[in-house]
């Protein structure tokens, strides 16, 4: 049966009906609007407890055993060693680590990633205080402090250790701010997602569907329409879930606003369709419920919200690339942290968005069609 | 009619749906076996039979919501493969009640009335008009969730309505509402019919069946039996019963005999089978009772008769 094309009235029909619903159902705008806030503020604190211990890469390629010695004894540090330069500074970017020393026979670089003045100087002068102790005098090393950048200096023509000092981001990098974005993406699929599934699920079992089947209304509108009704609501959630991020989280917001809501209604559109998709496999709101380990789960372990995507073994990654929270914190991340605009995170992030939209749209919409027996 | 005027192209002008051998199965399910039937524009047509009989696949298979197996099915003109371009002109009223419960009623038909294209003055005009008709126009602002369940389904049908449809189907649509509503809604039915619509409604109460034009007896996914209740009836072998209480049962009850009726005797009752009226009056010339009364059968009565003869 051949589908007419979209008709805009229809679809506002549609929409205009979803707005009302939910409009009406104050609980869910409450949930809406708060949860996320909620969960914010939630991982916010604990995650802020988790850093009360200074987490320091070691990257040793040889020599400086002193220094190893005497790191190894700060009771502030928790060390975690690492085989290359590259590793350490990824984990620095990703905000698992407050810094890195790499330890070689002639040089000491110290990677920081400057969130704190306090961290900042603690690692600066422990890793001093290591290089200056008795023990390693006796080696012969010496090592030169230089402060402020990549320097070297003055009298470091005798042999030993220079230290190299190098801030590997430019700003603020707190664990909220490599998680706040990513939240932002989380919880506007998880409410979109069950939302929708449980529209579509009310609109079989109530014998609406099986009406429109009998209109004018065609699938594609009538898919149409709840996009279009519940991409308000998804703003509505992410503008308030920004302020609190923004605002109470002091992550910074470097790129245009207007560019993080399009990646964010561009994800509420996956997950609206991807329920509207899995609404068929439920028979009870029940039943949708059940979907949350399913779906929302997985994402939330496996899109590098938490942890980045490297720390994941390599045989469940490709999981992780087939996931569209992965992509939405990507893009997110880079639109709030380093002000990419719309062309810097079209590929693959935008892509992969849009790509998951049109095939979860045709599948869904194919199986509205299963109700013609 | 013959089929040689059936598959003349302006003959199917006459009928709003024209089925025939009409064949699905769910499995090993035999639902629809073989079916034929013709039900002619602005009527009323009852689809009458035993659950699982196959009435609502067949309504279903009308709105275009049911893969045949075989046959050829036209509605409104349209082969079924096409009936979407009739969508605008079928309402379809299914067992659910298809409406919004945390919508106001008036907003439920704005939806509804959306769908259609209906919009503006037109539209709050249709809305009042209806709710008005289906008694529920005190209750515009409520919301739909609240009602009971008859008003639910009044609700229904007045979403159903909306578009002023053409070809109405209505499955089992007085389910759940009052006697003096049913009967409002069944004047609204004929009311309908008269100005043309064609409604194909589906009921197992045999006095709704009764106010049909025409009844479709179906059992076992075929057309049984089809015609006016009346005509039904006498196709089952009833007859109208006169009941005489008389002062002589035996001496009477030989007199009708000799005449040629068809008498029996329970009690002191005799009970008279007669044809028509003209018999009716020459029973009253040969006895004189003490009292009487004519039993009208069923159709109910005449569908038992027919489930039985088929059974043998």
């Amino acid at each position: 049966m051949m589908e007419r094309s979209l008709d805009a009235k229809r679809v506002l029909v549609v929409a205009r009906r979803v707005v009302r619903q939910l409009k009406r159902d104050k609980r869910t705008i409450g949930l809406i609007t708060f949860a996320p806030i909620f969960l914010l503020i939630l991982f916010g604190y604990a995650l802020s407890g988790e850093m009360s211990g200074i987490n320091l890469g070691i990257v040793d390629f040889g020599g400086q055993d002193a220094l190893k010695v005497h790191l190894q004894s700060v009771d502030d540090f928790d060390l975690l060693y690492l085989g290359s330069e590259s590793d350490a500074e990824k984990l620095i970017v990703e905000g698992r680590l407050h810094g890195a020393v790499v330890i070689r026979k002639e040089e000491v670089r110290i990677l920081l990633d400057g969130s704190s003045p306090q961290i900042t100087s603690s690692i600066m002068a422990e890793s001093r205080a290591g290089l200056l102790s008795p023990e390693s005098l006796r080696e012969g090393g010496r090592g030169e402090v230089l402060d402020g950048g990549v320097g070297r200096g003055a009298d470091d023509i005798e042999m030993g250790p220079e230290i190299v000092q190098r801030y590997v981001y430019g700003y603020d990098l707190e664990m909220m701010d490599s998680v706040g974005p990513a939240v932002l993406g989380l919880v506007v699929f998880f409410f979109t997602f069950i939302t929708a599934a449980i529209s579509f699920l009310r609109e079989r079992t109530q014998g609406s569907l099986e009406k429109f089947m009998v209109s004018p209304l065609s699938r594609p509108e009538m898919v149409a329409g709840y996009l279009l009704g519940f991409s308000l609501f998804a703003l509505l959630q992410s503008a308030t879930t920004f302020l609190v991020v923004v605002f109470v989280f002091g992550v910074p917001m470097n790129g245009n606003p207007l560019t993080a809501f399009a990646v964010i209604l561009l994800l509420g559109a996956g997950a609206l369709v991807l329920g509207a998709f899995f609404s068929n496999f439920a028979k009870t709101e029940f039943q949708v419920v059940q979907f949350i380990p399913m779906v929302i789960l997985p994402q939330v372990v496996l899109s590098g919200v938490w942890w980045p995507l490297q720390s994941i073994p390599a045989f469940i990654r490709p999981i992780s690339y087939i996931l569209p929270l992965t992509y939405s914190s990507d893009a997110l991340r880079a639109v709030m942290l380093k002000g990419a605009g719309i062309s810097d995170i079209l590929v693959p992030d935008l892509l992969f968005l849009v790509g998951f939209f049109v095939i979860v749209f045709g599948a869904a919409t194919l199986m509205l069609k299963r109700e013609v027996g | 009619m013959n089929d040689g005027e059936n598959s003349a192209p302006d003959s199917f002008e006459d009928y709003s749906i024209v089925a025939s051998g009409l064949k699905k199965s769910f499995g090993k399910l035999r639902v629809l076996n073989d079916l034929s039937v013709k039900i002619p524009g602005g009527t009323t047509y009852c689809l009458l039979g035993p659950n699982g009989s196959g009435k609502t696949t067949l309504i279903r298979a009308v709105a275009g919501l049911l893969r045949l197996d075989g046959g050829d099915l036209r509605v409104l003109g349209e082969p079924v493969s096409n009936v979407r371009r009739v969508y605008p002109r079928i309402g379809y009223m299914t067992q659910h009640k298809a409406l919004y419960p945390d919508l106001t009623l008036r907003e439920n038909m704005e939806f509804y009335a959306g769908l259609y294209g209906i919009e503006g003055v037109r539209m709050s005009e249709r809305i009042s008009e209806l709710l008005d008709m289906v008694d529920l126009a005190e209750h515009s602002d409520r919301i739909t969730g609240d009602l009971s369940g008859g008003m639910y389904q009044r609700l229904s049908l007045a979403c159903t309505l909306i578009h002023e449809p053409d070809l109405l189907l209505l499955d089992e649509p007085t389910v759940g509402i009052d006697p003096i509503l049913r009967e409002a809604f069944w004047r609204f039915f004929d009311d309908l019919a008269e100005k043309g619509a064609t409604i194909l409604i589906t009921t197992h109460l045999m006095d709704e069946a009764e106010r049909c034009k025409i009844v479709g007896y179906m059992r076992a996914g075929k057309m049984l039996a089809e015609g006016s209740p009346e005509e039904l009836k006498r196709l089952a072998g009833l007859r109208p019963v006169l009941k005489l209480w008389v002062n002589d049962p035996e001496a009477s009850a030989s007199i009708l005999s000799s005449r040629g009726f068809d008498v029996r005797r329970v009690e002191d009752v005799l009970q008279v089978t007669i044809e028509d009226h003209q018999q009716l009056k020459e029973v009253l010339d040969q006895v004189v009772p003490l009292d009487l009364r004519l039993i009208e059968p069923s159709i109910g009565d005449a569908f038992l008769r027919l489930a039985e003869d088929e059974s043998r």
